[in-house]
């Protein structure tokens, strides 16, 4: 496997659009779109690309209820067209991995996980169509808190009462551009197991390339949670949180109803990215959430600052991890010392018990935009 | 004269624009913006595009107006290299003349997600008008 992974990277890097002003290899037309913002990746495995198992080992099996694509803006589908399928850039990856550590065996093993398999994360989301759905709507909400009379700390935290229609409106476009974005990785997950079958010349049965988890990293829900006691639905917001639910949550799929559901943290492209699992406490304490990635240490400027005159391709090929990178500045401003150690991090919600380290997996290759 | 200055800002990228009138501003923060994500130099001067924006305030304005290239460039690959804007009663009428982007050829910086409203200042100083704008990237 390790020889093949510079091919791959290479192979990955040409099929996946990635990086500034890349455009995708799909041409969908507007009712095609508008069936992407309903039912996200199901339509896509309806399409031909992946299968029934994805969805049951995707959260709400790829796509959520209540989207409405007429409160889209033109301007949203018109930078969602062309980017569907495509990476994005900046912290957005695809990484092949493999697993270098078992810390719960019996729960590895549900999640089909072990010693020294090969694993591929994808991390991107709902590119151009939610950074337009987010600008169209701050306006609608900056108009709307006036209204309302709610005084802004900062104008970009604009927000409305849930029960309005401007809140009902941008509630219906982010479960839209939430779909879109399950849709999205549906279609790069598919390309990378083509890509494994053609590079190493064998069908799906000889590469055995099965979801894991698909989980979203930036979403609103609504659910429900006991507080002081009592059982009430609410929204939870989890930015720069990840959702974790405990064993026996009726949301779970029958496949993870008895392991809790797999979290998948990224952590940087030179250290590891790590498997957990939700836990009860995680869903008393902290409305079933945990952290969500490395977080940076160092701004832009300084992680270039720090990188200059060095080669961080080099650097990485030394210690066997492959990089690809579309922009130039792209790999001193990811690199492994702009982020905190990610090990660090996951210590913390372990032993906070917010949810439970599964398995640690070290990266090979990288492909960023 | 330079017109702008990268701010660091972790995590996202911030550009300190400055003008001796408020259009001069809006035309510095457009060319401060397409730096951001491309060597313009680069860039042919084939194409004029002509914008029109109107906004309940002048900050708003020139919060739309960066999202409006962003859109642009976004759906086109068209990125500005010489703008010309004219401002009145906080509406924008510009013409902007570039050309477009060829991700092969050009050399590709920051992917810009849209201007924001965090942080956002924009005010008259002693001898010219200041702005800060920070992007999501």
């Amino acid at each position: 496997m390790v020889p093949r992974i510079k091919d791959l990277v290479e192979v990955l890097y040409r099929e996946i659009p990635t990086g500034v002003g890349s455009k995708g290899r799909l041409r969908l037309t507007t009712q095609e779109l508008k069936k992407v913002l309903l039912r996200g990746a199901q339509w896509v495995v309806e399409q031909g690309f992946g299968d029934r198992e994805d969805l049951e080992h995707t959260e709400s099996g790829g796509y959520i209820e209540g989207a409405d694509p007429d409160v889209i803006s033109r301007k949203a589908y018109e930078r969602g067209s062309p980017q569907l399928g495509t990476l994005g850039s900046g912290n957005h990856f695809t990484e092949i991995q493999f697993v270098d550590e078992i810390y719960d065996e019996k729960v590895a093993n549900s999640l089909g996980l072990f010693k020294d398999q090969i694993t591929v994360m994808i991390h991107t989301g709902s590119r151009g169509l939610g950074h337009q759905v987010c600008t169209d709507f701050l306006e609608v909400m900056q108009r709307a808190a006036q209204r309302y009379g709610i005084k802004l700390p900062d104008r970009e935290l604009a927000c409305a009462p849930f029960n309005s229609q401007e809140a009902r409106d941008y509630f219906s476009a982010m479960n839209a551009s939430a779909n879109y974005a399950w849709a999205n990785r549906q279609y790069i997950m598919h390309w990378v197991r083509e890509t494994f079958m053609r590079v190493f010349n064998t069908g799906p049965k000889g590469i055995g390339m099965s979801l894991v988890y698909d989980v979203a990293h930036n979403i609103a829900k609504i659910e429900e949670h006991t507080v002081n006691g009592r059982r009430v639905k609410v929204i939870v917001h989890r930015k720069g949180a990840t959702r974790a639910f405990a064993p026996g949550h009726p949301e779970l799929p029958p496949v993870y109803r008895e392991t809790g559901q797999p979290v998948i943290i990224p952590g940087d492209m030179g250290r590891a990215s790590f498997v957990l699992i939700g836990t009860e406490r995680g869903m008393t304490e902290a409305f079933g959430s945990t952290c969500h990635g490395a977080g940076r240490l160092l701004s832009r400027h300084q992680a270039i600052k720090k990188a200059k005159g060095r080669s961080i391709r080099r650097e990485m090929e030394d210690m066997g991890i492959i990089v690809r990178a579309a922009g130039r500045g792209t790999l001193a401003e990811e690199m492994p010392e702009a982020y905190k150690d990610i090990s660090n991090v996951v210590e913390v919600v372990h032993r906070a018990g917010l949810s439970k380290k599964v398995a640690r997996l070290r990266p090979l290759g990288v492909i960023k935009g | 004269m330079k017109g702008f200055e990268q701010v660091d800002i972790s995590g996202d990228v911030g550009l300190r624009v400055w003008g001796r009138g408020m259009e001069e501003l809006f035309e510095n923060a457009a060319i401060g913006m397409a730096d951001l994500i491309t060597d313009t130099s680069n860039i042919k001067e084939e194409e004029v595009r002509t914008i029109h924006i109107q906004a309940e305030g002048i900050e708003s304005l020139l919060v739309q107006w960066l999202n409006e290239l962003i859109y642009i460039f976004d759906t086109s690959g068209f990125i500005g290299k010489r703008f010309r804007v004219e401002i009145k009663d906080n509406s924008l009428r510009a013409e902007v003349q570039g050309g477009n982007f060829d991700p092969s050829r050009d050399e590709r910086r920051l992917l810009l997600k849209a201007a924001t409203y965090h942080g956002l200042s924009l005010r008259r100083g002693d001898d010219r008008y200041e702005a800060m704008v920070i992007f999501d990237i």
